[in-house]
């Protein structure tokens, strides 16, 4: 589904390249479980964010459900990126402004998605997470383990084919950790949603299907479990 | 979709109670000043539009200028030949009309059965007044109203005042004592916005010079209604041919004189002759206050802007997340003006409910008779929704672009850049600058508005009482001077022909002793009585004050008999080639009366002090005085005031009491002045409010994202002041730049604005280094919360949100 050839990504400090990521190459097939690890530095973050589209590389082709999307025009990419991909991030990322049910309904409301059809969809979503006490609370009024289940709600309500995350359990204790591993399995199982993740938590890594290691820009090692 | 543009808006106001408070009432106070100002300014231009004739009508201005004078004389009072004759002769004017000031010296009295009235606005007036000008009849007939002598025409509100619900048309009116004059019609009020103001207007054909036509000594107005396609210009070129040609024989050798005319809508605004009906306005402040109205407007929106655009830092997590969800540029573009459209409308409301509120105040002070009725749908509805559009757009518009363009990774990290910050401080700068200007000029017109009020002008009007007794003969005069003068209190009494603080009749000197017989020299003059120098403290410098001697040379009823003796000024002898002591004893004539120069005074100021000192000459001539002068003591005025008022009511008790004191009088002739300073000092007020709520704003942004660097430098062991000075200096820095940049300007503009006095103050350094000391303070006393705020932070909590 996925397909990195010789990505690169390098800034200039004081006249010298800097690598941030090094002439990757990587293959995803739809289903897969990836999880990326890697110290600090290493570029894990960069590479989720160039697969998410959010951020360009410098070099190196990029193929997306069989799109060369280093060919694309930023409105084709948008229109890709908003019906295909679900961002889930370590700070949940929620807009403090609105309720949980608005939170979820955002995004599709950016894809002009009738008001009827956003009720029953959310309703939904809501149902399944066991949310739907919460709905009306903002997001001050819940907990880490309870904001990360809206995030990652809000990156599935327009059912995408990949989910992307970043260290989505890096502010949750170890109990609401494993809980949203859970759900994330059962996604990846049930409903069959890819999923990449970028993990420091060897024990979450194992909930994947494969795990690939960064250090220094470049793909260290890669094994499946 | 819509309504979650809305909703989010709203929420987020909000939730940001501190900024969204300050944003708009900023707004609200710049909209409300803005409307105030705007109502004053279209109050202004339609100035004698509503005539159905107003493009047609001219007014015709009397010039003239003799050799030996410094400047020409401009004034709107003209000869009573003028209307006539031009009428007849020139193809091109339809119609003209001759208006006179019957209340100009004193105010008439009116009496209708036992209802005595001091009427202050009565005019007289040609019977083609109601044909050129065309006020609507209630009742009367329009064509007849003013064709017969003693006739007169009311305005409703005097009609009422008089007649009650009665039909006025028919009755008698007593008018000053004498004349019975009968009501012919009744007509709407005159409205505020008319240069020719009346509550009554009497035909002009009781006046004797009525029927006499003379080209010299003029005394009235007059208007010329044009014929269709008639111009001003050509009229005027054969008005000055007739001037020349046949009236050549009438012209004192020398002597230069010509016609103007002004078209009717250009006398409010845009004349510069003297003795009109009213004083007329000066189109330079209807500029100046355009000016300051779209200012005031701009400065509450950069407050709006720069908020905004300070909390970007702050909203570009929330950018982030949106575009990461799928938002499009113009989806936040919308959302954005969404915000700003929501400010604005509030704004407009409550600075509309503001001015409303704020009205009777303003139009009092502005000094115009300003009505809610100036509010009229018709401007008022687009205005407004003009204004919204405008300045949802000026403070929606760049900030929506701006935020809307930010990338969602590197904004998701948290902090946004601010790299608008140098834009941010130029408009703070740019607000400053302003403040400081407008801080300056107040400074300087209090200053001058003193300084002409203290200053001393060679008369001591203090404790100066002045009686309107127009025309009242002098024996009449003696008797009452007599009763008063063995009252308590009272120093002195005299009678002079005008006020002698603007003395206005305009004469001429000739025959002057060792010049040559075309000599001439125009010269303002007035007949006063025995005591009028010493009443008022006017110093002489040679000769001596009148004696009963002279007194008695000028009391006999011939004018050929009399002897004339003058008391001229400094800057009269001066014109004349003479110094004060060789002036003494010098034959001159002053429009035929011939007579010797009995003394010089030290120059004292008889007019405005716009204008430096002229040639004046007094001299003692009994016929006609319209002001009595006395001077009294300081103590007990209350008293003395009392007495001279039972001694009045005793002598006329059909002549209800007026006085008031001399220097009220001169003070009222500087009221353009002291409204001016008036205006100046509320928009002062209104953008240095406005200005100081931006940079309070910027304070707690400013603050906020400097948390960690004083954090850091307070564990490094900063002080309490350390931080405070650090944190304030940059709102400081900026200050000083507006300062730096506001004075010169504010220097240039107030040099022009003082050329207008002959007596002005000199700018001086401390006037510029006090506003920058007063700027600074309240600067500092805005940021200083903010600063302080900071400066006592828990250096652990500030490292921690990192």
């Amino acid at each position: 589904m996925l397909s990195l050839k010789n990505i690169s990504k390098h800034y200039n400090v004081g006249g010298n390249k800097t690598f941030v990521l090094n002439k990757i190459d990587l293959d995803v097939d739809a289903g897969e479980f990836i999880s990326i690890m890697g110290p600090s530095g290493s570029g894990k973050s960069t590479l989720l964010n160039i697969i998410g589209l959010l951020d360009e590389p410098s070099e190196g082709y990029h193929y997306f459900l069989g799109e060369a999307i280093h060919n694309l025009k930023e409105k084709q990419r948008s229109a890709l990126y908003k019906s295909n991909i679900g961002f889930v991030f370590q700070a949940y990322h929620l807009i403090d402004e609105l309720t949980v049910y608005e939170n979820i309904e955002t995004p599709l409301i950016y894809q002009d998605v009738k008001s009827s059809e956003r009720k029953a969809l959310v309703a939904d979503i809501l149902d399944r997470f066991q949310i739907v006490g919460k709905k009306d609370l903002f997001p001050a009024q819940l907990s880490g383990g309870q904001q990360q289940l809206v995030g990652i709600a809000r990156a599935l309500i327009t059912k995408p084919k990949l989910l992307l995350a970043d260290e989505p359990t890096g502010n949750l204790n170890s109990k609401q950790g494993e809980d949203i591993m859970e759900l994330f399995r059962k996604l990846n199982k049930e409903d069959g949603v890819t999923i990449i993740q970028v993990t420091h938590s060897e024990k979450n890594a194992e909930f994947g299907s494969r795990i690939i290691n960064l250090l220094d820009g470049k793909i260290d090692s890669s094994r499946n479990i | 979709m819509i309504k979650t543009y809305f909703k989010t808006a709203w929420r987020y106001l909000l939730n940001n109670k501190t900024t969204t408070l300050i944003s708009i009432a900023g707004l609200a106070v710049g909209i409300c000043c803005f409307l105030l100002l705007t109502t004053y300014l279209l109050n202004e231009l339609r100035y004698d539009r509503f005539y159905p004739n107003a493009d047609r009508i001219v007014r015709v201005g009397n010039n003239y200028k003799t050799i030996n004078d410094n400047q020409e004389t401009n004034s709107a009072v003209t000869p009573t030949a003028v209307v006539p004759v031009f009428k007849r002769q020139i193809a091109g004017i339809e119609d003209g009309v001759r208006i006179y000031n019957y209340s100009g010296y004193k105010p008439v009295t009116v009496q209708y059965k036992d209802d005595l009235f001091n009427e202050k606005k009565v005019l007289l007036a040609d019977d083609s007044f109601f044909k050129i000008f065309g006020f609507k009849f209630l009742a009367g007939n329009a064509a007849s109203a003013l064709s017969t002598p003693g006739s007169l025409v009311l305005t409703a509100s005097t009609a009422k005042k008089y007649f009650g619900n009665d039909n006025p048309v028919g009755k008698i009116l007593k008018v000053n004592q004498t004349n019975n004059m009968m009501v012919t019609g009744v007509i709407e009020d005159v409205p505020a916005y008319s240069q020719i103001k009346f509550d009554m207007l009497g035909s002009y054909s009781m006046l004797d010079r009525s029927k006499v036509l003379k080209w010299d000594s003029g005394n009235d107005y007059s208007y010329f209604l044009l014929k269709p396609g008639a111009a001003a210009t050509s009229v005027q070129q054969k008005m000055n041919l007739y001037l020349t040609d046949v009236l050549k024989s009438q012209q004192k050798p020398g002597r230069h004189a010509w016609f103007t005319l002004e078209k009717l809508t250009d006398v409010h605004l845009h004349s510069s002759l003297s003795n009109g009906l009213e004083p007329s306005g000066n189109i330079k402040y209807i500029y100046i206050l355009s000016f300051v109205a779209v200012i005031l407007l701009v400065l509450a929106c950069i407050n709006f802007l720069n908020l905004v655009t300070a909390r970007a830092a702050e909203r570009a997590h929330e950018i982030g997340v949106r575009k990461v969800m799928g938002a499009q540029r113009k989806q936040l573009f919308i959302q954005f003006i969404t915000e700003a459209g929501l400010i604005t409308l509030a704004s407009l409301l409550i600075g509309l409910a503001l001015a409303y509120l704020a009205f009777p105040a303003f139009s009092n002070f502005a000094g115009s008779q300003l009505g809610l009725s100036t509010w009229r749908f018709t401007w008022l509805a687009p205005l407004l929704s003009g204004l919204f559009i405008t300045v949802t757009l000026l403070t929606g518009a760049y900030p929506a672009l701006y935020l809307s363009a930010f990338k969602p990774v590197t904004n998701m990290k948290g902090h946004g850049s601010s790299k608008n910050g140098n834009l941010r401080k130029g408009l703070v700068v740019l607000q400053f600058v302003v403040s400081v200007f407008f801080i300056i000029c107040t400074l300087i017109v209090g200053h001058q508005l003193r300084y002409i009020q203290s200053m001393d002008t060679g008369i001591n009007r203090s404790q100066v009482l002045v009686m309107d007794i127009g025309g009242m003969p002098f024996n009449k005069i003696e008797t009452f001077k007599n009763a008063i003068s063995t009252q308590p209190g009272i120093k002195s009494t005299t009678a002079s022909y005008d006020s002698p603080v603007q003395i206005k009749g305009g004469y001429t000197i000739t025959q002057a002793e060792g010049k040559s017989p075309d000599y001439s020299l125009s010269i303002t003059g007035i007949p006063v009585e025995r005591g009028f120098v010493n009443t008022l403290g006017i110093k002489l410098l040679q000769g001596s004050d009148y004696t009963p001697a002279d007194e008695k040379q000028v009391m006999t009823d011939t004018f050929a008999n009399r002897k004339y003796s003058f008391i001229i000024n400094e800057t009269a002898a001066r014109a004349l080639g003479w110094k004060p002591e060789q002036a003494i004893g010098k034959r001159i004539g002053v429009n035929g009366r011939i007579g010797k120069v009995k003394a010089v005074t030290r120059d004292f100021n008889f007019a405005s002090l716009h204008k430096s000192i002229t040639p004046v000459v007094l001299f003692a001539e009994y016929d006609w005085f319209s002001k009595l002068l006395i001077k009294t003591s300081a103590g007990n005025l209350q008293n003395t005031l009392t007495g001279i008022k039972q001694t009045w009511k005793s002598f006329y008790p059909n002549t209800p009491f007026e006085a008031h004191f001399l220097d009220q009088e001169f003070d009222e002739m500087y009221q353009n002045e002291q409204r001016t300073g008036g205006i100046l000092n509320i928009f002062t007020a209104v953008t240095v409010f406005i200005s100081c709520l931006g940079l309070f704003g910027l304070a707690i942004f400013t603050t906020k994202q400097r948390f960690k660097e004083v954090s850091i430098r307070k564990v490094l062991g900063a002080s309490v002041s350390n931080i405070v000075a650090l944190v304030s200096s940059d709102f400081l820095k900026l200050v000083f730049t507006a300062i730096i940049i506001a004075s010169p300007l504010a220097w240039y503009a107030m040099n022009r604005w003082l050329q207008d006095f002959a007596y002005r103050i000199t700018l001086s350094w401390w006037i510029f280094v006090l506003s920058a000391v007063l700027t600074v303070l309240l600067a500092f006393i805005t940021v200083s919360y903010q600063t302080l705020r900071a400066a006592l932070i828990n250096p652990v909590k500030g490292l921690r949100s990192e």
